[in-house]
């Protein structure tokens, strides 16, 4: 109790409530439908789009695999993806550096997911506000491309914390920059001791099978 | 710039709280802002001063109680850290993991009832 007529409130609660309640509900959603998600989180240009291609690619033929790309502006990402004869659908966040729970929700009520098995959710490209928001997701992957220096994880501690698989990319490339790959293996696992850490190159393929196979694996633990 | 979500959904639990308490105004807003939020004191207090206008939370002050980043080193039991880290502030160890701080929670509200 402060002054005359001033008031404390004690409130004590989180500021991304009403994003955990759309997440909550959108968990509901995918397991309602035995469908598992991915939210792929980087920088832009990691390769979160080049790895979706590859995942199409592998079930390709093993039923419904379901896109939602998110970018603050165009249609490009959806484009490349729906050249693959998978449903997809955009989400221009404009303002939003991440994209809204509530958002996603409503896109994938809108959606026939009756086939669906696997779903992708690319992220707007950005380190640290797609950290903050949860999606309903049963796995996140975070993208971290050799170019773009080995001390993000102490940068942007966040997602590294909350990611269950950290990738690795364009380690064709390490000849040519410098990046201490056992630097950020160190930093990733302080951040979770659980990260799984995966190294690829979609270029030469190098470690595209392994990341592929896990993914698989744990949709296939979950349902 | 990822304040102005966060700096948004201060403004919505202070005014729905601030209204179910028929409170006139909102004076000040303490917050718990986890170190591993990254965030701005100075950019969300402009954001959020901006959105206000016009708002019963016009003018109230942001005040953010910072929660260290929660640590836990095998070798010399250290709790808390400045920034994140893989290495133990106090001992250097390596053994060490980060178990939070990554709050981001409004406490309480000052109001005008």
């Amino acid at each position: 109790m402060g002054q005359d007529g001033n008031v404390r409130i004690e409130v004590e609660r989180s500021i991304l409530q009403s994003a955990d309640a759309a997440a909550a509900a959108i968990r509901e959603l995918l397991s309602e439908r035995r469908i598992f998600a991915l939210n792929l989180i980087s920088s832009p240009g990691s390769g979160k789009t080049t790895l979706i291609e590859a995942l199409l690619a592998r079930f390709d033929g093993k039923g419904g695999v379901a896109v939602v790309e998110g970018d603050i502006e165009t249609e490009i990402d959806a484009e490349r993806i729906r050249k693959h004869g998978v449903q997809v659908r955009q989400i221009n966040t404009r303002t939003s550096c991440h994209i809204q729970p509530s958002r996603l929700l409503s896109v994938l009520r809108e959606m026939d997911l009756s086939e669906t098995r696997l779903l992708l959710v690319e992220n707007v490209g950005n380190l640290v506000c797609p950290a903050e928001v949860p999606l309903g997701e049963d796995a996140r992957v975070v993208l971290l491309s050799v170019t773009e220096g080995d001390e993000k994880p102490l940068k942007y501690p966040l997602v590294f914390k909350t990611s269950g698989l950290l990738v690795i990319t364009k380690t064709d490339l390490l000849p040519y920059v410098t990046f201490d790959v056992e630097r950020v293996h160190r930093a990733a696992r302080a951040a979770n001791p659980a990260v799984e850490i995966f190294e690829v190159s979609a270029t030469t393929g190098a470690g595209m099978s392994a990341l592929l196979d896990r993914i698989e694996a744990l949709r296939a633990a979950k349902y | 710039m990822h304040e102005l979500g966060i700096a948004n959904e201060i403004l919505g639990v202070a005014l729905s709280e601030a209204d179910r308490h028929a409170a006139t105004k909102v004076t000040s807003i303490r917050l718990r802002v986890g170190v591993l939020r990254a965030v701005e004191p100075e950019n969300l207090s402009f954001l959020f001063g901006h959105l206000a206008r016009g708002t019963p939370a016009e003018g109230a002050l942001l005040e953010i109680v910072e929660e260290p980043v929660r640590v836990e080193c095998a070798a010399c039991g250290t709790t808390e850290a400045r920034s994140f880290t893989f290495e133990c502030p106090r001992c250097k160890g390596p053994d060490i993991s980060v178990t939070g701080g990554d709050s981001l929670s409004i406490l309480s509200l000052d109001v005008d009832a």
